[in-house]
């Protein structure tokens, strides 16, 4: 794959996070993210949000890095440790959604779960090449 | 200052390193098993699906501080947009631990009180760190341009 082709691939990354940012904040209302942390501890509930807050910043960052400065990811060492990083980053969500999340609720809506399925496995796919391009 | 800063990495990266297994005790510390024990299971996978996460963001930067250094040092722009990435995550996690957290339902004694210490200090560690590279990386301690 050329240098070209991988910047281009890097930037529709980019597009792809930009959704997910967006995605995190219409899950917290489809599923109620308040009303099902309203009943728990406070302490639970801010490192929830905190933690939320914290993965949608790393995302945003990584979709200014790739819509912005894609070749960055490209450059040298430490932008193939970042690539690489991200490979391993959304791979493992590829594992998560497929082990972890539960299967009823991923059975109830099969077709958000498959396309996020595809999303996260895009993105890995598109990092890890990154890495080795 | 380029050898303090050096210094201040390889500090850094090791304190990350005990932080990342530190964390290994935290759910069990602050009982959040049964914290979580009330909650839907789709928030329960979510919470720690966001909390691995994390902590693996935590060991990227240790890996960065170790085995990067110089790459951080460069005075690159790509280094003095990762430096201020890092130093904006950890400030906001200093802010968190004096105006965010609400740490009363934490059982207050010996262990926790010393936990906590430590990792304030870690945290204003971070923050001083990396703004000292992102000053270097500008020029403005002398630095690399």
């Amino acid at each position: 794959m050329s240098t070209t082709e991988m910047e281009i691939g890097l930037r529709g990354a980019g597009l792809v996070l930009c959704g997910l940012v967006a995605a995190n904040f219409v899950a917290a209302k489809r599923w109620n993210y308040a009303e099902n942390l309203a009943a728990a501890d406070t302490i639970v509930r801010q490192i929830f949000h905190v933690h939320c807050a914290y993965i949608i910043a790393i995302i945003s960052a990584l979709a200014v890095l790739c819509l912005g400065w894609p070749e960055l990811l490209m450059d040298g060492p430490m932008g193939r440790a970042v690539s690489g990083f991200f490979g391993l980053f959304w791979g493992s969500r590829v594992v998560v959604q497929l082990t972890y999340y539960d299967r009823n609720l991923r059975r109830q809506d099969r077709g958000w779960d498959v396309f996020f399925l595809l999303v996260f496995l895009s993105l890995a796919a598109v990092f890890t090449l990154a890495a080795f391009a | 200052m380029k050898e303090l800063l050096e210094i201040g990495l390889q500090i850094a990266g090791w304190s990350l390193v005990a932080l990342c297994i530190g964390s290994f005790w935290i759910p069990k510390v602050l009982g959040w098993r049964e914290k979580l024990a009330g909650l839907t299971p789709l928030m329960r996978e979510l919470w720690w699906t966001y909390s691995i996460y994390v902590w693996g963001s935590h060991v990227f930067f240790a890996v960065l501080a170790l085995g990067f250094g110089d790459w951080l040092m460069g005075g690159t722009g790509a280094a003095t947009a990762m430096c201020t990435f890092i130093l904006l995550w950890w400030s906001v996690r200093v802010w968190l631990q004096f105006f965010g957290f609400d740490f009363d339902e934490i059982p207050d004694n010996a262990t926790n009180r010393i936990a906590k210490g430590l990792l304030t200090l870690l945290f204003i560690g971070l923050v001083t760190l990396f703004a000292g590279l992102v000053c270097w990386n500008a020029g403005w301690l002398g630095g690399s341009r």
